[in-house]
């Protein structure tokens, strides 16, 4: 028999034999955790087979978020799936809008947000106020936002991009 | 014949003359603002449109969100729908969304959860529920039931009707080598409501079933098989993403109505 706890160290995956009986509620949750939240499998199932619904998964998501943030995507070109992918595997999904929106975050926090995605986050970040804990809302007072060196400004709904990308951006384009 | 209704292939779906049947995400759907554009006019030509719900988690252990079952039923009313449909299935646990429809243990203690589930959903459905068994990459370890067993409790329990995904049946068969017709002769197949077709793609030894690509012979052969067992009273095809040409689009569903002996609805 093959083992059904590789990809982690023994001992971490829930629902070994000898414990406590545990609920559907709680091994659904398990579950989950290892598909979304990079836990290890719980004992007993297939670690490749589950291992390759979560890869999938991450796909999947990819996909979805590709069409909400399609400049991000393009920023990636080839490699988008897998940087997705990397930084999605370990938080779960909060919706395709949103997952992109924390991910374009995550980039400009470090510098990375590429030149071409600037202006889809700035223009987002203008229209609506989205603190990162609960689903976005329209802004209704004026915003000037900024993002890899685009600026955007909305006023009243409306939208305009002050400029496009950064002036380092610019130069070496 | 039908097919499944999305916003980036609607002026396909306008476009097809003998459309009578098609199938809308319940979740794209508004309650009570306007329909997606598209969805009135195939109403009005009298095409039945059906709601599927993808969100609903009626395998979860925990009950079904009573919005979400009051959001299926809305919208079920504003399409005039012959029935709604859902899976068997569950999507979120503890809070924690999975984004993926996942499979539950074929167990006594989750067909209970389910049947209660469907009890729940039905009780506030104005019209019929199908359920759809899914496809799915791995099995959980405790499973007590045969997966016929498993589907027919639940159904004679909730008295709900069938979903029959082909494409989920060749997909399961096959990632476990089993006989997908093994699966078919022991399914209660009066009680089908209408039947997936849907494409997908093997990688790494395993059999997706992506509804990006396109349907592979075999699933079309197992249409024919089941046609022969029983004859649906409708079939669609599913695809969701990476939409080919129209005239690919009308050739998949042209297979699917020569397989189970459906007059074409293309033309």
């Amino acid at each position: 028999m093959t083992s059904p706890i590789e990809g982690g160290r023994e001992g971490d995956h829930p629902g070994q034999p000898g414990g406590a009986p545990r609920s559907l509620a709680t091994r659904q949750a398990e579950l989950v955790e290892a598909l979304t939240g990079g836990k290890p499998v719980p004992y007993g199932f297939d670690a490749f087979k589950v291992d390759a619904a979560r890869v999938a998964l991450l796909r999947k998501r990819a996909g979805e978020v590709a069409r909400q943030w399609p400049m991000l995507a393009a920023g990636f070109g080839d490699r988008w799936t897998a940087s997705f992918s990397a930084w999605a595997a370990t938080r779960p999904t909060q919706g395709s809008l949103r997952d992109g929106w924390d991910f374009a975050r995550h980039l400009r926090s470090k510098g990375e947000l590429p030149a071409i995605a600037g202006a889809e986050l700035a223009e987002r970040e203008a229209r609506w106020s989205y603190a990162g804990s609960a689903a976005p809302r329209a802004r209704r007072v004026p915003a000037v936002r900024s993002a890899a060196g685009a600026v955007v400004v909305q006023v009243a709904g409306r939208i305009r991009v002050i400029r496009r990308r950064g002036w380092a951006a610019l130069r070496r384009s | 014949m039908g097919i499944g209704w999305r916003p980036e292939i609607s002026g396909f779906v306008a476009g097809l003359p003998g459309l009578r049947f098609a199938e809308v995400v319940a979740e794209s759907v508004h309650a009570h603002g306007d329909l997606p554009d598209g969805l009135p006019a195939l109403l009005d030509r009298g095409v039945a449109v059906v709601p599927h719900g993808v969100r609903l988690s009626l395998g979860g252990a925990e009950p079904v969100d009573p919005a979400r079952v009051t959001h299926l039923a809305a919208v079920a009313s504003r399409l005039s729908a012959p029935l709604a449909s859902e899976h068997i299935a569950f999507v979120r646990a503890a809070g924690v969304e999975a984004g993926h429809l996942l499979p539950i243990p074929r167990s006594r203690e989750a067909i209970d959860a389910v049947v209660a589930n469907v009890a729940r959903t039905t009780a506030e459905l104005p019209v019929p529920l199908a359920l759809e068994p899914i496809a799915s990459l791995f099995d959980w370890p405790d499973d007590e039931l045969t997966e016929a067993d498993f589907l027919t409790e639940i159904l004679d329990r909730t008295g709900a009707l069938l979903l029959l995904d082909v494409a989920n049946v060749y997909a399961n068969a096959r990632n476990r080598g089993e006989d997908p017709l093994d699966l078919l002769d022991k399914l209660p197949l009066d009680r089908v409501a209408y039947v997936h077709v849907a494409g997908g793609a093997e990688h790494q030894g395993l059999y997706h079933d992506t509804h990006t690509d396109a349907v592979p012979q075999a699933v079309l052969g197992l249409v024919t098989e089941l046609c022969a067992r029983h004859r649906p009273p409708a079939l669609m095809l599913e695809r969701d993403g990476d939409y080919p040409p129209a005239d690919e689009l009308t050739a998949e569903l042209d297979a699917i109505a020569a397989a189970a002996g459906y007059p074409a609805i293309t033309a």
